[in-house]
């Protein structure tokens, strides 16, 4: 009888919580939670990614069939691109709510992404989040705490303990038996978990990325299950028990992340996009204005390409030098927006860092921080989506600027505003207009998410050790350590 | 009463975890405000900051700069919302909707739905401010001070004893529970009031607060007092206390936000977005009277300026700017209505969760709703507006600006609340 005592200390365990009417109700109420929160950010994932997909494809769709026209018009007339959740958004939505969905894309700027949809939602405080992140963060661990409060101090208070130790159950093994018992239960409420996983996975996540999330939150409800029946041995009643698991949830589930957010935005400044394009505006003061051939800040340009093409004048060189102006003021304008883009990218990054090592003190924020990552519901995929956005203007606008420089002719592009019939010939064929980087499917960057969720897993996998040795060694203890 | 109040302080006084659990509350209380009030200042330099930095950057713009189709096109405004002096005990909505732009005379709808692109992590994870602390953290303080009042003392079978001995009978819980939720209230006002003297808050504001926190407290002493009655085992008191807590504070919020959302839809920012670009870029394609035809409808005192002969011209790029913004504005009115009608539904259910409505209330006399955001955007609409009357007149009758004209180009002022 090795295992035996174990087993059914741990199936006692369970009877008892089935003849108790808080257990069973605390444990349909969380069942419920877990489901409502399953089907609500499942449906809420798929209705915006529809949203999202169908103004994607209406966008494209305008851009390629725009008429006949000047190329450069159509760098003003730009285009959208949407962002579209990822398929693990089902279980942590993440920053989804709070990020802009969509981006203008036009030459000479960057805009920001607008509309999170936050903007528009109902506010109902900061709580008001059914994800199933949320549920297994916040209200899992309560669910726990409700069941194994008192799985030891109860046998302390009823002096059943001694009765244990005396039939040679050692205080090590009546631990392991509750353990094991509130451990159970914790795997039995992963179960909408995993639905949901295998609902991502049938969008098109990978079966690992998806069981590598599942890992970090069995991690996390272990962690929990440890940290609750190591206070419950250490306890001399099973009411100061639950005070004090009480005041762990609180400090662990209510106030850690926003405490954390708080001291990363005051400890880290970040200005945003206007103070950025303030500063863009100074640092683009004297670099030349694409617009106008005649700007003295592309003098260098036009003598080294006249040297090069061994020619007079403009006029005679083998393409349209307005186009190559464009193409050339692009790049360079292109290249002091990405220095700030990146350096605000960078303000943000440092404020997140802050929240991820202050993870290290709170295995709540250690899981939130881990999910979000390996979700996809990031700062850092958030970050990649602008990028790529910014790498999909870049690309079109400079397509258009070399069909300005190769597909016109010079005399027409400059009689244009006062010779109808260079006008037209300054129009070029709507076909050219099916340049846009493919966008349309989401780019799935599974080595990227693994890695940056990696050093929370490692932290979660930290606190659990951590909980367990901690709850080993008081509980070996027995009766004889209480506090 | 006042003798028997007196005795139940000393008693609660000797008690180290009540003296622990106050003394957490006062640092509780303290950091938020703390950290609120440091968030509202950088938002406060910031704008003043800019502001000063988009002046200077406006004399630069204008030097030796006549036209006034070129000044319009290449001058920036900055429109802001300067955080009331309330803002640091309620940050509510400010981080999330945005409070600055930077506008010019083209279309608006291109620019006003621009955001600060703050860190999403950091807004996702929410802020701790006094009012995140009255309307979760206080519930919870009050349920640990007082849930296990009576169990305790039926467990150490005094119960029968103390009702016996005081000639309030039973009722002395209730004297012991007021007692220490007066101890909670003072720790908890007493890092406002410090804070209230340092800022330039108005009494009745201060006292507004203060009315929300003590309003909190009696709530939960009164759903303590009605649980800790009924039930004589500690932690089942203080199961079901907590359990109520999560029903009034995030079940009944987050279930209403969902109702409201289903039964109050709003129009997708996308269309407004598409809409403004197709009809501003049509023109360019369309014969010039397609713009001016409506445009001088609009404006019949620009009827005989109305026609355009060249290629370009500054009043028709302008005009077809405003037109577009017109055909866009009845969705981005219907969105601004929508988030107006939600913010009001939610209303009816703040009046079943206590914490959202000390949330609501707070969030409204700091100037932090969806409300003050929609008055800060119909201001900067306004001022643009402004701009528009300002400019064409210069735009239609093709007149150069004086040094003494730019002095006169509208500056954008803050409306009021």
């Amino acid at each position: 009888m090795r295992l035996g005592d174990i087993y059914f200390i741990a199936k006692d365990e369970w009877r008892y919580w089935f003849r108790s009417r808080l257990s069973l109700s605390a444990i349909i109420a969380a069942s419920l939670l877990l489901v409502a929160s399953l089907i609500n950010t499942t449906h809420q994932v798929q209705t915006e990614s529809a949203t999202r997909e169908g103004f994607q494809q209406e966008a494209v769709k305008t851009f390629e069939s725009q008429p006949a026209r000047h190329p450069h018009r159509m760098i003003h007339y730009g285009h959208y691109i949407f962002r579209t959740p990822t398929p693990l958004s089902v279980i942590d939505l993440g920053v989804d709510a709070s990020a802009g969905t969509v981006m203008f894309l036009e030459g000479h700027r960057q805009n920001s992404t607008v509309f999170p949809p936050n903007y528009s939602n109902a506010y109902a405080g900061q709580l008001a989040d059914l994800s199933p992140a949320f549920a297994y963060q916040m209200l899992v661990p309560l669910l726990l705490i409700i069941l194994g409060y008192a799985s030891i101090s109860r046998e302390r208070e009823l002096g059943t303990e001694i009765v244990l130790y005396s039939i040679a159950v050692t205080p090590m093994r009546l631990w392991l038996g509750k353990t094991l018992a509130l451990g159970a239960s914790a795997v039995i409420t992963l179960t909408p978990l995993v639905v949901g996983l295998s609902f991502a996975v049938s969008e098109g996540e990978p079966v690992w990325t998806a069981a590598y999330m599942f890992l970090g939150y069995a991690t996390y409800l272990l962690t929990w299950v440890f940290i609750i029946t190591a206070t419950s041995a250490v306890c001399q009643r099973s009411a100061s028990a639950f005070t004090t698991l009480l005041g762990i949830w609180i400090v662990l589930c209510v106030i850690s992340a926003p405490l954390a957010s708080s001291i990363a935005e005051t400890g880290k400044s970040y200005e945003g996009k206007v103070a950025s394009d303030i500063a863009v505006q100074q640092a683009l003061r004297g670099t030349g204005d694409g617009h106008n051939e005649a700007d003295i800040a592309f003098n260098q340009l036009r003598a080294e390409l006249l040297r090069q093409y061994e020619v007079k004048s403009v006029e005679s060189l083998p393409f349209n030098i307005r186009g190559i102006i464009s193409l050339n003021a692009e790049e360079t304008q292109t290249k002091i927006l990405n220095r700030f883009s990146d350096q605000r990218m960078e303000q943000a990054k440092a404020q997140t860092q802050v929240i991820y090592w202050l993870g290290l003190l709170s295995p709540t924020l250690a899981l939130k921080n881990f999910s979000v990552n390996i979700a996809g519901t990031s700062l850092s995929e958030y970050q990649r989506f602008q990028r790529q956005a910014e790498r999909v203007r870049f690309d079109f606008v400079q397509k258009l600027n070399t069909m300005h420089a190769e597909q016109l002719t010079y005399d027409d592009d400059i009689k244009r505003s006062i010779d109808p019939l260079s006008e037209q010939r300054t129009r070029i064929d709507s076909h050219h207009w099916k340049i846009l980087y493919a966008t349309s499917h989401h780019e799935n960057f599974e080595v990227a998410r693994i890695s940056e969720s990696f050093p929370h897993f490692l932290a979660l996998i930290f606190w659990c050790f951590f909980a367990a040795i901690m709850a080993a060694n008081v509980a070996k203890k027995g009766d004889k350590n209480v506090a | 009463m006042l003798r028997e109040m007196q005795r139940e302080f000393n008693f609660a006084w000797k008690e180290t975890a009540l003296r622990s659990l106050i003394v957490v509350a006062f640092f509780l209380s303290a950091i938020s405000l703390l950290a609120g009030a440091l968030t509202i200042n950088d938002q406060e330099d910031l704008a003043l900051r800019l502001n000063t930095e988009i002046k200077s950057e406006q004399l630069q713009i204008l030097k030796g700069k006549t036209d006034p189709g070129d000044i319009a096109y290449s001058l920036f405004h900055l429109t802001f919302d300067p955080p009331s002096e309330l803002a640091f005990v309620a940050v509510g909505q400010r981080n999330e909707l945005t409070w600055l732009h930077r506008v010019r005379l083209l279309a608006l709808e291109g620019q006003i739905h621009e955001t600060s692109d703050a860190n999403p992590e950091i807004l996702t994870l929410g802020h701790l401010d006094f009012s995140f602390f009255l309307s979760v953290l206080l519930p919870l303080l009050v349920i640990g001070l007082l849930f296990d009042i009576e169990a305790r003392e039926h467990r150490d079978r005094r119960h029968e004893l103390i009702c016996s001995a005081s000639r309030f009978g039973n009722r002395i819980f209730l004297i012991r529970a007021m007692v220490r939720s007066l101890l909670l209230a003072a720790a908890v006002t007493v890092p406002f009031i410090i804070a209230a003297i340092n800022s330039n808050i108005t009494l009745i504001q201060a006292s507004s607060v203060i009315g929300l926190t003590l309003f909190q407290i009696v709530v939960w002493l009164a759903l303590s007092q009605f649980i800790t009655r009924r039930m004589r085992e500690a932690a089942t008191a203080g199961l079901s206390l907590i359990s109520i807590w999560l029903v009034l504070t995030l079940l009944i919020p987050i279930i209403g936000k969902i109702f409201v959302e289903y039964r109050v839809p709003v129009p997708n920012g996308g269309s407004i977005l598409l809409t403004q670009r197709e009809a501003v870029n049509d023109a360019w394609d369309l014969p010039k009277t397609a713009t001016m035809k409506p445009f001088t409808e609009a404006y019949p005192e620009w009827r005989e300026y109305g026609d355009v002969g060249k290629p370009f011209e500054w009043k028709w790029y302008y005009a077809f700017q405003e037109m577009g913004d017109r055909t866009a504005k009845p969705i981005a009115q219907a969105l601004y209505k929508g988030m107006r009608d939600r913010h009001e539904a939610m209303a009816w259910i703040a009046l079943l969760s206590p914490s959202l409505l000390i949330e609501r209330r707070l969030t409204a006399l700091a100037g932090t709703d969806v409300l003050q955001h929609l008055r800060y955007i119909q201001c900067s609409r306004r001022f643009h507006a402004e701009m528009r009357h300002f400019y064409y007149p210069f735009l239609f009758h093709e007149k150069a600006m004086s040094e003494s004209n730019l002095a006169e180009i509208p500056e954008f002022k803050p409306c009021a609340l």
